[in-house]
């Protein structure tokens, strides 16, 4: 091969920073991790010095954390479906609905992000807690006698986590819908279909890649939420990233908590790789 | 087969008609294209026969019925867009099967259905490829053969051609004009392109700023244009005035007798097409303007020349290369009375 060197070592050079990065901050890191989750519990250290199988052993013949590792994921779904049944009008109106609304549309969809995520959740707690806004006003008007269980289980969090990630999947769908070019759904209609079925057989294919990137990203930000889960669950429901952090830090278990981190990123990964081959499009290049 | 008759129909956005108080009757089987500049309406016209746009005022009719508040999808029209507008999503077999599963067609019919219309368009075998793995020309193919497949009463196209380069959109034009025969669809046909609309259709309809200027054959629209706006669009025209006297005009070519009213004294525009004129040397002593060449262009088939008369007037003029003329040459102009076609009064 008689490419030039300044040839062959342009692209590399081109990748070298980002692929730094990830080495040094993500993949260095990750490793460490790896490596801790086989180490000795330590008595008073951080890890005890040996390896072991220990820790996933532990993980395992507990049923415990492996509940908890189902409610996560429960959690996750839940969210992630409650995001895109809800955040598909908004894409859509905000991809093809009238410019005035689409402004202010934009704006108000990326407002969850503009607050701090600790004073969001704390702003949770006030509108949702036992003797919150909610629940004294609906006392105040009489239609509830005592206060609904809005907060401290896992509908507080999903509504809090909800409320954070539906720009995560309204802005995908909305970028799919805008590639989507209009005179389909014009000859869609001119074919015969009518309005809802030019949408269903058209429009809502069409807009998968949208919607596959939305859930994934909120699925996965959803497992690893730890502030939002923390605040709203209190000490009553444990998401896995908040028993994980307990772990690391009140029970100063490094290796376990290493060992749990992992088996959440794993059990998370399958469910993105499933995910990604049920809604493999085939029509895509 | 369907006759569409369009009347007064206008289409306002609220600033002003974009489509102002148009009548034209399509007869059944009739090949009809809308020509005009971009903004012209020809586009908002078809949208409101198709039913994508609603008409401010007017009426269409499909065989005598008022089609105006009838919804897209109830019209039965078959449509080609400009960008074809094929679903990326399915294969041509699921393109070309959509409109018949609208219409709950049996599912051996679909097939036997697809299977002719693939044959029609020439893609038999290519039932299983997705959009994307076809040319241009393939999909345009594809696009017409499922505007076709559901035998709508109207075939709708518009700019059907515009995306395809110089040699495919001469191959297609021809495809296109047989196979709207051999169905024998009342098809309308919008373009800006005039040779287009010449060489494919049975009427033209000229449309400049919401208007129709003019309708009628290929023929009548190059060889007699109702004026000057569609004289100067459809080709390329020489204006030559003159005083208007007793039944003829006189200009630089000599007297042309006009038939007409037109008042006497007054000065009258006549159109003459380039190809019309013939170029002889001064030396053959035939009857002809004398005029000096400016300059030509060769383009193979044809010659272009820019003349200047005596009289300090230019032309153009059209001719096969047979005998060359070099700038500056001295030459005879012929221009047959019979090829001068009066416009109107210069204004």
């Amino acid at each position: 091969m008689n490419v030039p060197a300044k040839k062959r070592f342009g692209p590399l050079l081109l990748i070298a920073p980002a692929a730094l990065l990830i080495g040094v901050f993500l993949v260095l890191p990750y490793l460490n991790i790896v490596l801790m989750s086989f180490r000795m519990p330590g008595q008073g250290t951080p890890y005890g010095p040996g390896f072991t199988f220990g820790n996933y052993g532990k993980f395992f013949s507990d049923f415990f954390y492996i509940s908890q590792v189902i409610n996560t994921l429960w959690i996750g779904f839940l969210t992630t479906f409650i995001c895109l049944v809800l955040g598909y009008p908004v894409a859509w109106q905000l991809a093809r609905g009238a410019s005035a609304f689409r402004a202010v549309g934009y704006a108000l969809v990326l407002s969850p992000l503009l607050v701090g995520i600790v004073i969001r959740s704390y702003g949770w707690t006030i509108l949702l807690g036992n003797n919150g806004i909610i629940n004294r006003t609906l006392t105040g008007w009489g239609i509830i006698d005592g206060p609904l269980p809005l907060m401290y289980n896992a509908l507080g969090i999903i509504i809090a986590l909800v409320h954070v990630f539906l720009p995560f999947m309204i802005l995908p769908i909305m970028s799919a819908i805008q590639g989507i070019d209009p005179s389909l759904e014009a000859a869609a209609r001119s074919l015969g279909a009518s309005k809802v079925t030019s949408f269903r057989r058209i429009t809502l294919p069409l807009s998968l890649p949208g919607i596959q990137a939305g859930c994934i990203l909120v699925f996965v930000l959803s497992l690893s939420a730890y502030v939002t889960p923390s605040l709203i669950g209190g000490l009553r429901v444990k998401t896995m990233a908040v028993t994980v952090v307990d772990a690391l830090i009140d029970t100063f278990q490094w290796p376990f908590g290493s060992a749990l981190a992992l088996m959440l990123s794993v059990t998370g990964a399958i469910i993105v790789v499933i995910f990604g081959r049920l809604t493999v499009m085939k029509w895509k290049a | 087969m369907t006759e569409v008759s369009i009347e007064k129909l206008t289409k306002d956005y609220g600033q002003g008609p974009a489509v102002n108080s148009i009548s034209i009757r399509i007869a059944e089987g009739e090949f009809i294209s809308l020509l005009g500049p971009s903004g012209c309406g020809k586009t908002t016209t078809l949208k409101m026969i198709a039913g994508f746009e609603d008409a401010t005022e007017g009426a269409i009719r499909f065989d005598g019925r008022d089609v105006v508040h009838v919804p897209v999808e109830k019209r039965d029209i078959g449509m080609v867009f400009q960008n074809y507008a094929l679903f990326p999503h399915m294969t041509v077999e699921k393109n070309l099967a959509f409109g018949l599963e609208m219409r709950k067609t049996p599912k051996d019919e679909i097939r036997t259905r697809i299977a002719r219309v693939l044959d029609m368009v020439q893609l038999t075998g290519y039932s299983e490829r997705y959009p994307r793995q076809l040319s241009g020309g393939q999909q345009q193919r594809v696009a017409l053969a499922r505007a076709l497949v559901i035998e709508p009463k109207i075939l709708l196209l518009d700019e059907p051609l515009a995306n395809l380069d110089a040699k495919l959109r001469e191959e297609m034009r021809v495809f296109i004009r047989d196979l709207q025969r051999r169905v024998g669809i009342t098809t309308v046909y919008v373009t800006h392109d005039q040779a287009e609309a010449m060489t494919m259709s049975d009427r033209v309809v000229v449309m400049f700023g919401g208007r129709i200027a003019q309708i009628g054959t290929p023929s009548d629209i190059y060889e007699r244009p109702a004026n000057l706006e569609v004289a100067e669009f459809v080709g390329q025209v020489n204006i030559v005035r003159g005083k208007v006297g007793n039944r003829i005009v006189s200009t630089a070519f000599g007297d042309i007798p006009v038939s007409g009213d037109h008042a006497a004294g007054t000065e009258l525009m006549l159109a003459l097409r380039p190809e019309a004129v013939e170029l002889l040397p001064v030396s053959s002593g035939a009857d002809g303007v004398p005029a000096k060449v400016l300059s030509s262009y060769y383009s193979g088939s044809l010659v272009d020349y820019r003349l200047e008369l005596a009289g300090g007037a230019t032309v153009s003029v059209q001719t096969f290369p047979r005998t060359r003329f070099a700038d500056g040459d001295q030459v005879l102009v012929h221009a047959p009375a019979d090829r001068f076609w009066p416009l109107g009064s210069a204004a």
